[in-house]
């Protein structure tokens, strides 16, 4: 037994690798007077990439750990990969972000870690409670994050309006999981499911729709969006950028795997739900970023349209479909950490608004970024040769194939919608003429970095995108 | 058949991209390098392309120099390749203009010189890769990678409303084209494949409903591209805010692209609904070819002309290919040469004024003729090959399709001839208004006749607009059999009526076809 529980210890390596960090990076920023935030950004950097390659080494298909609360599958592993590659990148940004601020806030950094740490227990989680205790920890790490300027009146009323509406949301989901176990008795997802399966079908309906709403709460679809474009515009960038992309992989994640697990007999529901769900986000989220001016803005609208072309595969929901969102999932990581990065770029200095304008001259003063920035437009519209298209194109392949023409072409169409506002952006950087007062600023090194990263895997994965899809292939879960 | 080693239809394809990277790796200083860069890549791969001729067999309708390589394993994608009497001739066209158009740009671009000939290649690589890819995922990839450096070809060297030409060109076409894309998911789920040739094989078309939906789809897509009446509003937008090459690659190449789209994939894949749709396509083709020539007859600017007159003669060319017969498909394809070679030409004429004046509005001119001759004796010819003049290119495509149609509805014939003689009326009188007349604007009276290099750029075209209109037998040897092979399979009644003495009308034979079914 002693031994069983050891291995099942080690297994959480990666996860106990970022704590670690977390722990350290606090420490030294605390300790170390001067260097201290850098130092702690580099330790937590170290940290992630640690995590990133025990989670490569490890066990393949360890199963369940600690008597099924915790399943490490493949389909877990995919998405702590993405999370972790989230983390990676918004921490990079944070180097760049952060480091020009006065008082460089060192605590950001173990927050990154703590809040990735729950992420990733909370998409292996197979227990309700296992589930609600790693969700809090990464929900109230992302509180903090991003009210994390406390002088900044934006920044703190992100905070503030984060926390209450989070707050709700996770009430919500706790009121599902209080009815699931009203219901069934248990807190295990295989034995809720179980016992669900012959239970009252309104009250297990309502405790489906309720669990349900937090998560959408969290990935922001619509109507359930409503704090997201105030939040990521308030919080810092590289807060903006993990929100967007680690907190929604996760969430879609726990989302996936409480459909397979515990309301999979509730399937004949959800067509309906994920349709209107997902035409409802495309439409309203590419429409809105169409008014935006400000960039910030402007992404974070585009990233709630990015929710609804994933939920274009929550509809079709086949095998085929659930490959895609893998798919998805993994890109728009890159191609909105990079979106959000696009907003480091512009010429006014963090804290004031940055408007599509200030990113005028951009090919002149660093064209390898413009370049880069150029291929992610491309991505996110959904343009071949980049990823963009494939990923679009897989989740379209499925609607299609279960004959959800409307839905494809609605899917289709929202691309061009928002070809507008994405080549607004590069409109601005690559035809409009600047002077050198008003030019946009080299990028940073580190900016620059997640920009060409972000670049390379979204051309690579855009000609060459089977060993991704093969990848998602095999990390799908059954049904 | 291979080139340096290399399978010679993917070296066509691939050539202008290393040529584009050498650009990029040339310092941006170096404007004559550059320049000779680009000319010598364009010119190299016309010769590249000629050079499939010699593997090529003229006589079969088939489609040849099958290059096929695993690419998507997961999503059953191929890179595929191939080419036919019809891909080949737009092939040769193709980079033919493109080669030109790079010549013609040597004194014309002077900002951004690095970044407009990589655009210009890459624009190369997506054309020839449209007219080459039998994959339909392939196809689609090169179809949108044509737009992205045309909307910053347009964008940037543009004109002063370039902006908005820009995005209203790349919207136009990128809604087209996704509609294309759902098409091409459909047709996957039913045929389990994107390999146009065994979908040609399967003999299997989509069910009736679900086949009209997927060719509006396909329809969609194309016609946005040629463009047809309705949707033909992004094009004087683009054309005129277009550079000089820009405007004469769209209208030389990229307009081709959406009549090829209905020969290669609407005609064969959707025979059923193809003639559905027939009698409504044919209409939209006919106020096309009317209304493009009754506007073109209004502009005040050659270039908004010239845009217009695309609408009508691009009228004519779907005329043909929906009259559904060998005689007026084949003057079809061999017309989109002929717009390609003479609207490519016209643009160019008008570049040659807007390069020395800076203004393209028909009133600033006036007894141009007697200032430069040899000018005005090339427009001349591309003028009446335009109109459509015996011994010039446009007659034999204009007469083919005029008699391929008249079996059909002679009403349609009719209408589309007064298009011809629209034609000659705007043609003729703004050669009139530019060339004759009195020389009194001084700024005119200073202006050079064309220069060696301008000679050079229209000195091919010439040459061809000639050859076409006197002895066209070998171009038409080469599409006869490809277009015989299209025919069969959208209007296989054509075939079985033809000995008859009086042959059915093929939209009555659909109907009478339906009913049986």
């Amino acid at each position: 037994m002693e031994t069983a529980v050891f291995s099942d210890v080690r297994s959480l390596a990666p996860a106990l690798a970022l704590v670690a960090a977390a722990v350290v990076s606090l420490l030294l920023h605390v300790f170390l007077r001067r260097r201290g935030p850098r130092v702690a950004g580099w330790t937590a950097l170290s940290g992630v990439a640690l995590a990133l390659f025990l989670l490569a080494v490890g066990p393949t298909a360890p199963g369940a750990l600690f008597a099924g609360v915790l399943r490490l599958d493949p389909f877990a592993v995919f998405i702590q990969l993405s999370v972790l590659l989230a983390t990676a990148l918004a921490l990079l940004l944070a180097f760049r972000f952060f480091g020009a601020e006065k008082h460089e806030p060192g605590e950001v950094y173990p927050l990154f870690l703590l809040a990735a740490v729950g992420m990733m227990m909370a998409v292996a989680a197979a227990d309700l409670v296992a589930l609600y205790v790693s969700f809090e920890l990464f929900a109230v790490s992302s509180y903090i994050l991003a009210g994390i300027f406390k002088k900044d009146r934006r920044s703190s009323e992100a905070g503030i309006k984060y926390f209450f509406l989070g707050t709700l949301s996770s009430g919500c989901m706790l009121l599902g999981m209080a009815l699931v176990f009203g219901l069934s008795g248990e807190t295990s997802y295989a034995g809720a499911a179980r016992a669900l399966a012959g239970a009252d079908e309104h009250i297990a309906l309502a405790a489906m729709v309720l669990f349900f709403a937090g998560l959408f709460f969290k990935a922001a679809f619509i109507p359930f969006h409503m704090w997201a474009p105030d939040i990521y515009e308030g919080a810092p960038t590289p807060v903006a950028v993990f929100l967007s992309t680690a907190s929604k992989a996760a969430v879609i994640g726990i989302l996936i795997r409480s459909m397979t697990s515990l309301f999979g007999g509730f399937s004949s529901h959800w067509l309906a739900i994920f349709q209107a769900l997902a035409l409802a986000t495309m439409f309203w989220g590419n429409i809105a970023a169409l008014l935006q001016d400000n960039i910030k803005r402007l992404m974070a609208y585009s990233s709630i349209a990015h929710a609804g072309y994933l939920a274009i595969g929550l509809a079709a929901w086949s095998e085929a479909a659930r490959t895609a969102i893998l798919f998805y999932l993994f890109l728009y990581i890159f191609m909105n950490a990079a979106a959000f990065a696009i907003v480091l770029l512009a010429r006014s200095e963090p804290g004031f608004k940055e408007n599509v304008s200030d990113l005028r001259g951009l090919v002149r003063t660093s064209p390898l970024a413009a370049a880069s920035v150029l291929v992610v437009l491309l991505s996110l519209t959904g343009i071949p040769p980049t990823a963009g298209f494939m990923g679009k194109y897989l989740l379209l392949a499925a609607a299609v194939e279960k004959k959800l023409y409307l839905l494809a072409a609605a899917g289709a169409l929202n691309s061009v919608i928002s070809l507008f506002y994405y080549f607004r952006v590069g409109r601005a950087i690559f035809m409009e003429e600047a002077d050198d007062a008003s030019a946009a600023r080299p990028a940073p090194w580190s900016v620059q970095t997640v920009m060409v990263v972000a670049a390379l895997v979204l051309l690579l994965f855009g000609l060459w995108p089977s060993a991704l899809a093969e990848l998602a292939g095999v990390s799908t879960l059954g049904n | 058949m291979t080139l340096l080693e290399i399978p010679i239809l993917t070296f066509v394809i691939f050539f202008p991209l290393a040529g584009a990277i050498v650009l990029l790796a040339l310092p941006a200083s170096r404007a004559r390098a550059i320049k000779v860069t680009a000319n010598v890549v364009t010119g190299l791969e016309f010769l590249a392309v000629l050079a499939i001729l010699k593997g090529f067999n003229a006589g079969s309708g088939e489609l040849q120099l099958l290059e096929r390589r695993e690419w998507i394993r997961s999503f059953g994608a191929q890179y595929l390749l191939g080419v036919d009497g019809i891909s080949l001739l737009l092939l040769l066209l193709t980079t033919l203009l493109t080669f030109v158009a790079v010549l013609s740009s040597w004194s014309a671009v002077e900002k951004r010189l690095k970044e407009y000939y990589f655009f210009l290649l890459l624009l190369e690589v997506g054309m020839v890769g449209v007219f080459l890819a039998l994959d339909l995922v392939l196809f689609y990839v090169f179809w949108e990678v044509m737009l992205v450096p045309m909307y910053f070809l347009i964008g940037i060297w543009g004109g002063e409303r370039r902006l908005y030409a820009a995005i209203k060109f790349f919207l136009y076409t990128l809604f087209g084209s996704v509609m294309m894309l759902v098409g091409i998911l459909v047709l996957h789920a039913h045929y389990q494949t994107f390999d146009l040739t065994v979908m040609l094989q399967a003999g299997s078309p989509l069910a009736g409903a679900l086949q009209g939906w997927v060719f509006l789809a396909f329809f969609l897509g194309f016609a946005i591209k040629v463009p047809m009446f309705p949707f033909h509003t992004w094009l004087p937008d683009a054309h005129v805010e277009a550079p000089t090459a820009g405007s004469v690659i769209l209208a030389g190449v990229l307009l081709k692209m959406g009549t090829y789209g209905f020969v290669r994939f609407s005609l064969p894949l959707f025979p059923d609904a193809t003639r559905r749709f027939l009698p409504w396509i044919v209409a939209l083709s006919l106020v096309a070819i009317v209304y493009g020539a009754l506007v073109s007859l209004m502009q005040k600017d050659m270039k908004r002309l010239i845009a217009y007159s695309s609408v009508s003669h691009m009228g004519f060319v779907t005329l043909g290919l929906f009259a559904l017969t060998p005689m007026a498909v084949e003057g079809a394809v061999l017309q989109m040469i002929n717009h390609g070679l003479s609207t490519g030409a016209l643009f160019l004429i008008v570049g040659v004024l807007y390069e020395r004046r800076h203004t393209r509005a028909i009133s600033e001119f006036g007894g141009l003729a007697a200032q430069m001759p040899a000018y005005a004796a090339v427009f001349l010819i591309m003028a009446l090959a335009s109109i459509g003049l015996p011994g010039l290119n446009g007659f034999v495509g204009e007469f083919m399709i005029l008699m391929g149609t008249f079996p059909v509805n002679w009403v349609w014939t009719a209408v589309a001839a007064t298009g011809i003689i629209l034609g000659a009326g705007y043609m003729l009188w703004l050669y009139q208004r530019v060339m004759f007349g009195r020389l009194d604007n001084p700024a005119n009276q200073v202006l050079a006749d064309l220069s060696p290099r301008e000679w050079a750029t229209f000195l091919p075209l010439l040459v061809l607009v000639f050859w076409i209109g006197l002895a066209p037998k070998p171009f038409l040897r080469l599409i006869e059999k490809p277009v015989e092979k299209v025919v069969r399979l959208a209007n296989p009644d054509y075939f079985r009526t033809v000995e008859s003495p009086a042959p059915a009308l093929p939209v009555r034979a659909v109907s009478a076809g339906d009913e049986a079914r």
